[in-house]
């Protein structure tokens, strides 16, 4: 199925992805990692071992650290 | 390549200000979070933060962690952008230790280009850092 992948802040990526594919496949995709982003369909989070359902999605690059 | 500098308004660093005493106050101290708005600048204009929203940290342990709450972070950046401006960075408290990146914020920083901005109420101190991708440059905060 075709996907519409935008990283937030950056690029919007067209995607080819199998029908079986999940949203950790989507995130590889477009050459990101899924421990450093977040996958949103329609505004909410969705687990990255779902298969992919939605046509459209925004990709989130994590902003987090700590002080250790 | 983009400015050096980082200009901060007077409301803007009260609210942050603000925020991270919250977080400081109480039996436990937390490290609070929010997006940086205002205008994106170039070579020759600074970056310009007018506005911040604050959002939730949602680390497993905020005494010493921060992580934006991925869906607030996400209305905060489309409500600025549906208003005109621009996300300019994030910010985060140090509340028991000084503003200065860890080795943590350096090995999870990922928004290339933007401005990470760490606030101290202790210290009563914000300093600010562009992530160039591989290190943190530093910036010099203007507060007007």
């Amino acid at each position: 199925m075709d996907v519409s992948v935008e990283v937030v802040g950056e690029e919007r990526h067209e995607v080819a992805v199998d029908d079986d594919a999940t949203y950790a496949d989507l995130v590889s995709a477009v050459d990101l990692s899924p421990h450093e982003v977040s996958v949103l369909v329609d505004g909410r989070p969705v687990p990255e071992d779902q298969p992919v359902e939605a046509d459209r999605v925004k990709v989130l690059r994590l902003i987090k650290g700590g002080r250790t | 390549m983009p400015s050096s500098h980082l200009s901060l308004s007077t409301a803007a660093a009260d609210s942050i200000f603000s925020h991270a005493r919250d977080g400081a106050s109480g039996d436990t101290p937390r490290e609070v979070c929010g997006v940086l708005v205002g205008d994106r600048g170039d070579e020759n204009t600074p970056d310009t933060v007018t506005g911040v929203r604050r959002v939730p940290n949602v680390a497993a342990d905020p005494r010493t962690r921060y992580e934006l709450d991925p869906e607030t972070t996400l209305e905060a950046i489309e409500s600025a952008e549906n208003a005109g401006r621009d996300v300019v960075g994030f910010y985060h408290s140090h509340p028991e230790s000084p503003a200065r990146p860890s080795e943590t914020d350096r090995k999870e920083a990922t928004w290339k280009g933007y401005v990470y901005l760490i606030v101290s109420p202790r210290n009563d101190e914000i300093r600010a850092w562009r992530w160039s991708g591989e290190r943190f440059e530093t910036l010099g905060v203007e507060t007007e």
